[in-house]
């Protein structure tokens, strides 16, 4: 197996197999953030390819002192941001079933009663903004000053914004948690 | 605190689950990126990688930029053609034998003919016409010039137009062919010619009084009115086209592109949390159709371009709230709703009947199951901060007394069931506003089968 040392070389050198290795080893990892920040997977597929371009044409900026997939991170994050404000002005529509209100449920949230695939899922329904403040604050950790910076907001947007997001996921998760439930009591 | 243990919560049970999780992509993911970044390689410069396709681009270059020197120091011959002809423009094929004898003649007819369908867009600009046909072999016996003013181009010629409407001018000896254009001048002008469904239009009609004129407007109406009004209600795009026929036979026809575009529709639904907390934030959730911007109004001086708003009144009250929503094309609807929380903002409302629970008295808590049966009287309520409720035999006799508007009557009196029948209900409360209210009706107590 190829260490990423070499691999990191070989993309600098604008190698392509070096660059097809890149993506064969860290693809799924990548299309991993880049599924929180998109409405869909094909979104998704776009974001991860804008980020591999990203990746291959600026590979010189990784200094290699730092954890190399922490920068491949970083770059694919960089990247859902600037997705997110291209398409901006296209984003309004949204499903008016995600909008069935729930009381909020049980509010301990036990990893394991979730599957990855239905947070996924959450995120995905959840409106643009709301997301990228909720991953970038809730997931990537960043301080909602910086968030504000990124997203080209208020502090106190981001705050609200995120929130919200946080409201309307434990409403969905309130929902599905009686979905399964009740699953589990029929079956 | 309770929201920041949940917050805690919600945070580790997204990070852990998600934030090293993947995903596998679509295989041909793969050979777009590839393709993408062969692509952005080629044009990224390398000399390290200097190749036959460099070569080509850079002898290509050098081939164009002596193509453009040599032009330059050409003839007449080269000027002629060089203004290209616009790509869409359709080309009938018309085998004209041209004689200029008449040209001087022509000059000051306009308006007597007009060209037919299919050559007034063809010939917009006469001295093109002329490049045009010797495009197409066809030699003009004298150079024609046209006057730019006039516009005029007459031609003898026999005529042979495949799928063309040229109409032959039979009055004079030979065929002419009489070719006018008059530029911005069309037979009839539409007041608009675009808007929001329903689109009603005016045409104007400018030709002679004498002619009978008829209109298709596009969508499978007619009329052979003079100016006739037309209302479209569906969207799309519909070319009006004016037929006339002149007294003395002769036809002019014309036409025009309405765009009748669709309208929005405003639509949404207000959502109020807990209106007692004084906190809450009511939450609208918009159905609009066809809409990308939005302008909401609350009622209270404040406005939203949110697609769903939240808003927090300061205080409780009846207001009007309006929806504004404009489609791309910029056609607009909106919809109002009056005194949005007049009927959730103070009110206390009592159901006439109920079900006591058979099995024992409950104590008259009620929540959502108990209603589910409706097995405690109580009444539903908002806003309400004093409270008192009586409930009397129809004999008179107070049966049950409540000052907790969250405890109703669970149909028992000391411990025992009650009669089923009729019963009467006295509130008498005050709601947060100070308001008071005084309300009394009756109910009946059903036994459970």
């Amino acid at each position: 197996m190829t260490g990423d040392l070499q691999i990191i070389e070989g993309c600098a050198r604008h190698n392509s197999k070096a660059q097809k290795l890149l993506y064969d080893k860290y693809s799924r990892f990548l299309l991993g953030i880049c599924m929180r920040y998109a409405s869909d997977k094909s979104e998704a597929e776009d974001i991860l390819q804008e980020t591999f371009l990203k990746i291959f044409f600026s590979i010189g900026d990784y200094s290699g002192t730092g954890s190399f997939t922490g920068w491949l991170r970083r770059v694919a994050v960089n990247t859902a941001i600037t997705h997110y404000h291209k398409n901006l002005k296209h984003r309004y529509h949204m499903d008016i079933d995600e909008y069935v209100s729930a009381e909020a449920g049980s509010s301990g949230f036990e990893e394991d009663f979730y599957t990855a695939d239905e947070l996924y899922n959450i995120l995905n329904g959840l409106p643009d903004g709301y997301r990228m403040v909720f991953n970038l604050y809730a997931v990537e950790g960043y301080r909602h000053k910086e968030i504000a910076g990124f997203l080209k907001i208020d502090t106190s947007t981001s705050k609200s914004q995120y929130s919200r997001a946080r409201a309307l996921i434990r409403e969905k998760l309130a929902i599905l948690r009686k979905l399964k439930d009740s699953y589990t009591d029929n079956g | 605190m309770k929201e920041n243990r949940e917050d805690i919560n919600i945070r580790n049970l997204f990070r852990q689950k998600l934030e090293n999780a993947e995903i596998v992509p679509d295989a041909s993911v793969r050979n777009q990126l590839m393709r993408k970044l062969g692509r952005r390689e080629f044009l990224r410069f390398n000399p390290g990688r200097f190749n036959v396709y460099y070569l080509g681009t850079i002898v290509t270059a050098a081939l164009v930029t002596a193509l453009i020197i040599n032009a330059g120091s050409g003839g007449d011959r080269d000027r002629e053609i060089a203004p290209p002809l616009p790509a869409e423009r359709i080309i009938p094929d018309v085998t004209l034998n041209l004689t200029g004898a008449e040209k001087s003649q022509a000059t000051g007819e306009t308006g007597e003919k007009v060209s037919q369908e299919g050559i007034s867009g063809i010939y917009a600009d006469s001295s093109r016409d002329i490049r045009q046909l010797s495009r197409n072999n066809i030699t003009p016996v004298t150079d024609p010039v046209v006057t730019e003013q006039a516009k005029i181009t007459r031609y003898e010629a026999p005529l042979s137009v495949p799928g063309g409407k040229i109409v032959a001018d039979t009055d004079r000896a030979g065929s002419n062919l009489q070719i006018i254009n008059i530029p911005g001048k069309a037979l009839f002008v539409p007041t608009v010619t675009s808007g929001c469904i329903p689109l009603k239009v005016q045409f104007r009609n400018y030709s002679a009084s004498s002619a009978s004129p008829r209109w298709s407007f596009g969508d499978g109406g007619y009329s052979g009115e003079r100016d006739p009004e037309w209302i479209y209600d569906i969207e799309g795009e519909y070319k009006v086209t004016l037929n006339i026929v002149y007294e003395d036979g002769r036809k002019e026809l014309s036409s025009a592109i309405i765009n009748a575009y669709p309208k929005p529709v405003a639509h949404f639904e207000i959502i109020q949390g807990d209106p007692a907390n004084p906190d809450h934030e009511v939450r609208f959730i918009n159905y609009s159709i066809n809409a990308v911007k939005y302008f909401w109004e609350f009622g209270d001086g404040q406005t939203s371009e949110v697609f769903e708003p939240y808003h927090k009144y300061a205080r409780p009250g009846n207001y009007n709230i309006k929806l504004t929503v404009y489609s791309e094309s910029g056609c607009q609807d909106s919809q109002t709703v009056i005194n949005a929380f007049s009927g959730s903002g103070s009110f206390i409302e009592f159901p006439n009947a109920f079900i006591p629970n058979s099995g024992g008295p409950t104590g008259g808590h009620y929540s959502y199951t108990s209603d589910l049966t409706a097995s405690v009287f109580h009444p539903v309520f908002s806003e309400v901060t004093e409270y008192q409720l009586r409930i009397f035999s129809k004999r008179g006799i107070l049966i049950y007394e409540s000052n907790d508007i969250n405890i109703g009557w669970d149909g028992y009196l000391n411990g025992q069931l009650c009669e089923p029948g009729v019963y009467i209900w006295k509130v008498r409360g005050r709601f947060r506003n100070g308001e008071s209210f005084t309300r009394l009706g009756d109910l009946t107590l059903l036994r459970n089968q």
